[in-house]
């Protein structure tokens, strides 16, 4: 499957902004199933400096700074992908490591890949596993249970029990109220399944992108309809990171498209930096387009 | 064992020593003693200054260590933990050094350039392929639940061999002599500027002892932190611009951040002083912008860039790691080294030295656990009472718990705690430390000592400070010094087999162009520029305040009306508003209570104690820049500030015209001596254009509020003459116009009296001349600039002036109109010109703004 995603990200200031520093994880990155083939960022006003690089997570990065007084900050970027589809069911039925074995393995690891994994088992700045987290998902991965099978089923459960709801949470809602009020979006409902996992001994990491979504049947697609998207994945060491969305309840095939991962949004912020001056009220206006080719 | 009993001194030599020596010095079981050896006669490396000391005698080696003292305070060495400006905690040494064989010291050289490179080895793998991770050598949770694990730091590397340029190494010796490593410092060391202070001191205060004793110098230390700082620029420049990046005067060791600036010949600099354009990092001069090329910082890893890192920060420079990471400056150390300083390290650091390089550690560190291991933890809990326990995070308020100093219940709630997140625990064993002999109370006393040893990157290897800083705790009790506050420190003395020959040095390549002259931060004029406005302020208050009491004591009664002028004027004149104006009978029979608190009161702005300590702020933000004969006169004020409070603890002492006398001294000593002492460089013409505007503002100021209202002949010879007192023109006055007290006589001696240095003419004359020195950093304009616009026309406004019809009364106000009209006038115009002045030469940046709330969480 060829898509192309178009998103414009763009803030609008009180009063000028006579400079700005900033690092954006917009482009896309390649992974097992996907492949970046041409990507074009715009900036308005155009930067000064700028400079493309690779994160920790291997993500790519953007970085610009603007040194001419703005109202306005535009940001555009245009990416052509290349997605194949992932068997992703058929790895549930050959895997048949449970979430005992896994927690075993992660106790002495003996495997590079193993101790990395560790990474995404404790705190990160936006997700601190709780008693409560884990309340909530001890039933579903005992030790005996197939870890896939768990996670697949725990994303239903969020899937089922949480109402997708934007005017309920922002981005700095924390998870135990989440948990409690049992409403969110994607980014809630990925932060709240990474914490249940890592509440319970089990990898999970954070991943980032958009979801190409589909017309009613008759209709046309809107322009800018779609969306960032966040869903999350879980360490498999046989089978490497397997995503999981539970917002829509589905594992990932060929529908959802990675711009980063990394231990939480945080460090896969779209735009982060500071300005100087100005600024005042701030506001942020977002436009994603997912197109098949 | 030692004995408890007999002293070590009087077995050296029983007939010298002074009683009160001998039996202070109780060598505590159980430690390495320094200097003694365990039948108690001193070693053979500490035996000729033992000696000395003994023959300087009890009387001299007090008044060394008073010169010592005092020669501390008056380099402005202090070790601040608080902010405030009049008590400083100067640095605190003592005389007798700590001494090293050679010997000795070569092996722990070898050991320190091991674990250097050792450390920048991990730092290296943890910021790029992490096998030490990967390969399970270091548990790979410990460093990644570490805050000082800076992610964004990854692969961001400094040209060059090294990533770690830069290293501290706290040490102790066990029972047995053995030295073991207690901790590392790796972003920012401090003490290595104390240790040099130190030395300079000492090598001072007792300096034939000093020669005698063949001790290594430091000074090559310093060059080869100076070389190598510059061999880091030198894949885009050979004059490489260096800056100390400082945390600013509120840090606890920024004398020794503005002494090390001093002593290496690099800006000392703050965070809002440069800033980011263009994809490099630039100084803020008066100048315009300066390129840097390499960074000494000594703010922590992330506090130093508010784009990437924490956006709460005041120290940073946003922007900064950005241009680390393309490779235009470094920065020594390289932000992220912090990691190396976990605790946790420690346990690891033998296999991590087999698995990097096959080597075996020749200095051991000491014996450590990790709580997040379960066998770990286990050994922690059932032996907590002969272990430190120490948060495996260190912040700036975690403090170590000694396991055998606590009660059953506090044990319980340490054991409790640790169970808890029993990840974030360290343990170590406990090494009390040796003893070293200390100086106090005229004997020789026995503290617990730890030494900080200081490494440098140099060409493919590490150079070691032949030395280093050491400390002593406060009591005898076994306790080691982990805290600088609580100590006092000891120069540390290595000795030589042979003479030492000077080295040397390669001629300096650094930036020796104006840099220092005109590149000077605008932050550091700024200060400057205060500093002279604030003295300024201050000495005019207290003159005239002095010349109230002069008269409110005099023989004849004060009239009610002229009271009352000179009272609202001490208001007007200090801004503290309302005070005498408009003031009810009540207040004008008892103004006592008001007169103290424009004096004493710190908190009220405007008054005498509170431009006091504004100007000594000022001091203190741009100390490098104070000689050393200024930096006694601040010393003395500080004294005079105390000595004024103690005077007017019970409200306005019985001579009070008096009280203030020393504090205007010390205000003329120290404008003196910047005439006479300073370079006429631009601090020192924006230092004189702050105290010229000054004082013609308050001149002008006093004019206003003194002489505006009129009054009948005798009272208002009475008033004009407490105004020519307060400006000490009264014997001028009185020489050149007799008996003829008139207004205008007056105005014509403090107005437009060219040869009056207190006149307002000469103080616009002067200023006339300072701008025709300063950098002209606009786009050439046609004509003059405003400000020179507005210095010409307070010239002619002043040269100008009809002083008959000034002091002529309004009929219809029954004031001096056109006087109040004219002062005003002059009065909006100064004002206006250091309103331009500010904006033009000085910083206006704001705090940046996050741009989206992020919660970076530093504390996991």
């Amino acid at each position: 499957m060829r898509y192309r995603v178009r998103h414009i990200t763009e803030y609008s200031y009180g009063a000028p902004v006579s400079l700005c520093y900033n690092m954006a994880h917009l482009l896309p990155r390649d992974t097992r199933n996907q492949r970046c083939l041409n990507h074009k960022i715009q900036i308005n006003p155009p930067p000064v400096y700028q400079n493309e690089g690779q994160d920790y997570f291997g993500n790519q990065t953007f970085y610009f700074s603007i040194q001419e007084a703005h109202k306005k900050l535009v940001i555009d970027v245009t990416s052509d992908f290349e997605i194949t589809p992932l068997d992703a069911l058929q790895w549930q039925a050959k895997s048949s490591l449970t979430c005992g074995e896994l927690r075993a393995m992660l106790n002495a690891p003996n495997t590079p890949d193993l101790h990395m994994a560790k990474e995404y088992l404790l705190d990160s700045p936006q997700i601190r596993r709780s008693q409560a987290l884990k309340d909530y998902a001890q039933a579903t991965f005992t030790d005996d249970q197939p870890l896939l099978s768990a996670a697949l089923a725990f994303t239903h459960k969020i899937f089922t029990e949480f109402k997708f709801d934007p005017d309920t949470t922002t981005v700095a809602t924390p998870l135990e109220q989440v948990l409690e009020q049992r409403s969110g979006v994607c980014q809630d409902f990925a932060h709240l399944a990474i914490g249940c996992l890592r509440s319970v001994g089990i990898p999970a990491r954070y991943m980032s992108g958009y979801l190409e979504t589909l017309p009613p049947p008759g209709q046309e697609k809107l322009v800018g309809a779609d969306a960032s998207h966040a869903w999350f994945a879980v360490f498999v060491p046989e089978l490497g990171w397997v995503e999981f969305d539970p917002t829509n309840d589905i594992m990932p095939s060929d529908q959802h498209i990675v711009t980063a991962w990394g231990r939480d949004y945080a460090d896969v912020t779209p735009l982060q930096g500071v300005i100087f001056e100005g600024g005042g009220s701030q506001q942020l206006a977002v436009s994603v387009d997912v197109q098949r080719r | 064992m030692q004995s408890q009993k007999g002293s070590p001194v009087a077995q050296m030599n029983t007939a010298d020593v002074v009683p009160a020596q001998v039996s202070s010095y109780d060598q505590p079981i159980n430690a390495y003693d320094e200097a003694f050896k365990e039948n108690r006669q001193p070693r053979p490396h500490w035996e000729h200054l033992l000696k000395s000391v003994r023959a300087l005698g009890d009387e001299e080696m007090l008044n060394k260590q008073r010169r010592a003292q005092r020669i501390l305070r008056e380099d402005g060495a202090t070790y601040n933990l608080t902010s405030d400006p009049l008590t400083p905690s100067v640095w605190s040494l003592d005389l007798i050094p700590n001494v090293i064989h050679h010997q000795e010291w070569q092996a722990i050289e070898k050991g320190l350039v091991q674990r250097s490179t050792l450390f920048d080895l991990i730092l290296k793998d943890l910021y790029g392929p992490q096998e030490l991770l990967k390969n399970g050598i270091i548990p790979s949770e410990i460093i990644f639940s570490h805050p000082g694990f800076l992610r964004q730091c990854h692969e961001v590397f400094v040209p060059g061999p090294h990533q770690l340029l830069l290293h501290a190494v706290d040490m102790v010796r066990d029972n047995t002599g053995q030295f073991q490593i207690i901790g590392d410092r790796t972003q920012a060391p401090s003490g290595a500027g104390y240790s040099l202070e130190n030395r300079t001191v000492v090598s001072r205060v007792i300096p034939s002892i000093f020669r005698d004793s063949q001790v290594h110098r430091l000074s090559h230390f310093f060059q080869t932190l100076k070389g190598m700082l510059s061999k880091l620029a030198s894949g885009w420049t050979d004059t490489p611009r260096i800056v100390l990046l400082s945390p600013g005067a509120m840090s606890s060791t920024y004398f020794e951040q503005a002494y090390l600036a001093n002593y290496l010949g690099f800006p000392l600099v703050q965070g809002s002083d440069l800033t980011v354009r263009n994809g490099a990092v630039w100084m803020k001069s008066l100048n315009g912008l300066a390129r840097v090329d390499v960074i000494l910082r000594r703010v922590e890893d992330a506090y130093c860039d508010q784009a990437e890192l924490r956006t709460d920060s005041y120290l940073g420079v946003p922007g900064l790691l950005e241009v680390a990471r393309a490779g235009n400056v470094a920065i020594a150390n390289p932000l992220g080294s912090g990691i190396l300083e976990a605790p946790a390290l420690l346990k690891f650091l033998p296999a991590i030295s087999q698995f990097l390089t096959s080597e075996t550690l020749a200095l051991p560190s000491v014996a450590t656990w990790w709580c997040g291991d379960s066998e770990d933890l286990n050994y922690v809990l059932a032996n907590i009472n002969q272990l430190i326990i120490k948060p495996a995070i260190r912040r700036h308020n975690s403090n170590s718990v000694y396991g055998h100093t606590l009660t059953d219940e506090a044990k319980a709630n340490t054991i409790e705690m640790i169970k808890k997140q029993p990840h974030l625990y360290v343990a170590q064993s406990y090494v009390p430390g040796s003893m070293s002999p200390i100086w106090r109370e005229g004997k020789l006393q026995a503290r617990p000592s730890l030494l900080r040893a200081f490494t440098v990157a140099d060409d493919d290897s590490f150079a070691v400070m032949p030395g280093g800083l050491s400390r002593v705790g406060d009591t005898s009790k076994e306790s080691i010094v982990s805290n600088l506050s609580e100590s006092q420190s000891k120069d540390t003395w290595v000795l030589s087999n042979q003479p030492e020959v000077p080295k040397s040095f390669v001629a300096d390549t650094l930036l020796q162009d104006e840099a220092l002259q005109t590149n000077l931060p605008s932050r550091v004029v700024e200060n400057l520029f205060w500093m002279g406005r604030y003295a300024e302020r201050a000495e005019i208050s207290m003159r005239l305040l002095r010349t109230l009491f002069k008269q409110m004591n005099g023989i004849d009664p004060l009239p009610e009306d002229s009271l009352r002028i000179l009272l609202e004027t001490v208001s007007t004149q200090t801004e503290c508003l309302p005070g005498f104006i408009d003031a009810d009978a009540a207040l004008l029979a008892n103004p006592d209570e008001e007169l103290v608190a424009i004096i004493t009161d710190a908190t009220r702005p405007g008054s005498i104690k509170a431009n006091l300590h504004a100007m000594l702020s000022c001091g203190e933000q741009v100390k490098e820049m104070l000689s050393a004969d200024t930096r006694i006169i601040i010393n003395e004020l500080r004294d005079h500030i105390h000595d004024l409070d103690r005077a007017y603890i019970n409200g306005l002492p019985p001579a009070p015209e008096e009280s203030l006398d020393s504090l205007v001294t010390s205000l003329l000593a120290l404008s003196g001596l910047n005439h006479e002492s300073m370079l006429r460089g631009l601090d020192w013409t924006f230092q004189e254009i702050g105290r010229r505007t000054e004082r013609a503002l308050q001149t002008a100021k006093l004019l206003r509020s003194s002489l505006t209202k009129p009054l009948p002949g005798a009272q208002q010879k009475q008033i004009l003459e407490s105004v020519l007192l307060s400006v000490e023109a009264l014997i001028s006055f009185r020489r050149r116009y007799r008996n003829r007290s008139r207004v205008a006589y007056g105005l014509d001696l403090l107005m437009i009296d060219g040869s009056n240095p207190r006149s307002l003419l000469y103080q616009v004359e002067q200023l006339r001349k300072y701008m025709k020195e300063l950098p002209r950093n606009d786009v050439p304009t046609a004509g003059l600039s405003p400000e020179n616009r507005l210095i010409i026309k307070s010239l002619n406004d002043i040269q100008l002036a009809d002083l008959e019809a000034l002091s002529q009364v309004d009929e219809s106000s029954q004031t001096r109109l056109a006087l109040e009209q004219l002062m005003t006038q002059l009065l909006e115009q100064l004002e206006q010109f250091t309103a331009l002045i500010s904006d033009k030469y000085f910083d206006h940046t704001e705090r940046p703004q996050p741009l989206i709330k992020n919660n970076w969480e530093a504390n996991l």
